[in-house]
């Protein structure tokens, strides 16, 4: 072959993948998470959607809110949330926004370390860069304190964290919150809540004896929860079966009241009074309809 | 049968008696209250769907239920609660003695919080379409800033209790339904704490 040739062919190579790279090749990278203005008022809500606020707090200690929350026993050791205040060193002063994101999303500390899934963090990896940022923008906003709840205290071996990477790995996946174009808007709206960051599955889906949620037994209830606790099960059916429908349980997620007249215990009241009760009634219908397993969100569904 | 027989199956059919005795004493205590309880659940079932908007607004029937909530709530809920009465059936925590006070301060709570509902039957119901949470529809504002989101803000404290010093009248300024979730958001602060996990 001719050199001239075998050049020519080359150039025509090079032009042709060039065509296929540039048809690919992404341009205006998405804004990175720093350069996004948050919205405080919307990151307060998806931080009292997602247990934030309710976690971190402590309101039978005298601490202000957000300086850390009562401590979750558990077969593991004992885990003291922390403290969520911008403070240097008791709270999140030091972080960035992209440390900040990493630790809701991913589950990794600033300095690397995986936490342990005391904090559903499984549960928050469909946030977008947005809601970060709304986020991040509300958890500034707060005052800044240094007392904290303490240190958590892990039993061996739980408490050699590269251990957690191994979980990671195998657990740290959430329940779907992907869009389903077949469902309506509100079903679609209450399985990004549901699945997502209101993390209901973290206390109704049972757990292995690594902690892991056991993804067949989703929303089946568990008898085992932190402290020997016990939560029922609210898959669609057995919803149902206990008399709900989308407008009461809408309504159970504001006032805390039951089918029969009863009122939540067992915690669920905190979840309400600290979470759901903030929502608006369209999230807790949306919640409701996609927990019922129902496109409607009216009285009659 | 001998005399010392005797005595001795006396004696044993009377501790038998004895213990029979304490035992439906503690049972019947326990049914009190258990009735108690689910006579405050029938009021409660009653009106929430007229607070929910399910069913139309009825004001006698809202002033009546909370009334027959105040007369189970405050002294009348906790004499039931002698220290140590757990017997079978009974769903209450050991705890509860060991936290008297703050026990005793959800059941004298519930029964403001049932006055204040009876003395708001007549405000009717604020509704919903509040862009941000209804806790704040228990302020009766519409908005909140993003601090009081974060800080909390809302009429009832994090751990379930009201501010100090507020009265059956301040929540009878209030609308029903945000009185009734003063109200039922009360049970479930006591429930959360003092009451067994349903089986």
């Amino acid at each position: 072959m001719r050199p001239v040739f075998t050049g020519l062919l080359a150039i025509v190579a090079v032009a042709g993948l060039s065509g296929v790279s540039l048809a690919v090749w992404p341009i205006g990278e998405p804004p990175r998470l720093a350069e996004l203005e948050g919205d405080a008022q919307r990151g307060g809500y998806l931080a009292r959607a997602g247990g934030c606020i309710a976690c971190h707090s402590d309101p039978d200690s005298s601490r202000p809110a957000l300086t850390g929350g009562a401590p979750i026993k558990t077969g593991f050791g004992t885990f003291v949330p922390p403290n969520l205040t911008p403070h240097e060193t008791s709270g999140i002063g030091a972080w960035s926004i992209d440390d900040f994101a990493r630790a809701v999303r991913q589950g990794v500390a600033p300095d690397g370390a995986p936490y342990y899934p005391a904090f559903p963090y499984a549960f928050y990896g469909h946030l977008s860069d947005q809601d970060i940022a709304d986020m991040w923008a509300a958890f500034q906003g707060v005052a800044t304190h240094e007392v904290t709840g303490g240190e958590s205290e892990i039993t061996f071996p739980f408490n050699l964290r590269f251990g957690l990477k191994l979980w990671r790995a195998a657990y740290a996946e959430g329940p779907p919150t992907d869009a389903d174009p077949e469902r309506s808007e509100a079903w679609n709206r209450g399985r990004w809540l549901v699945n997502g960051v209101a993390h209901c599955g973290a206390c109704h889906t049972d757990r292995n004896l690594l902690g892991g949620r056991r993804a067949s037994r989703s929303l089946a209830g568990s008898d085992d929860l932190p402290g020997g606790g016990k939560v029922p099960a609210i898959r669609s059916g057995d919803l149902g079966q206990a008399g709900w429908t989308v407008s009461s349980l809408a309504y159970g997620l504001k006032s805390g009241v039951m089918p029969d007249g009863d009122t939540f215990g067992s915690g669920m009241g905190e979840v309400v009074r600290h979470g759901t009760a903030w929502l608006s009634e369209e999230d807790r219908r949306a919640m409701a309809a996609f927990l019922l397993d129902k496109d409607e969100t009216g009285d009659g569904s | 049968m001998t005399f010392k027989q005797l005595v001795l199956g006396g004696a044993a059919i009377a501790s038998l008696s004895v213990t029979a005795f304490a035992h439906s004493g503690a049972t019947g205590l326990v049914k009190e209250r258990m009735d108690a309880m689910k006579t405050m659940g029938d009021a409660v079932k009653r009106i929430k769907p007229m607070m929910s908007g399910e069913a139309a607004y009825d004001e006698a029937a809202v002033r009546e239920a909370a009334q027959a909530i105040a007369e189970e709530a405050g002294t009348a809920m906790t004499e039931k609660f002698p220290e140590g009465s757990t017997d079978h059936p009974s769903e209450v925590l050991p705890r509860t003695w060991d936290e008297w006070d703050r026990f005793t301060g959800l059941a004298e709570q519930l029964e403001v919080a049932a006055n204040g509902l009876a003395r708001a039957a007549g405000n009717g119901r604020h509704g919903d379409g509040h862009m941000m949470g209804d806790q704040s529809g228990m302020m009766g504002q519409d908005m909140m800033s993003g601090q009081s989101v974060m800080m909390g803000g809302g009429m009832m404290m994090g751990n379930g209790e009201f501010p100090e010093h507020m009265t059956a009248s301040q929540i009878g300024q209030m609308p029903a339904d945000g009185a009734f979730m003063m109200l039922t958001q009360t049970c479930s602060a006591c429930h959360d704490h003092y009451r067994k996990d349903d089986d």
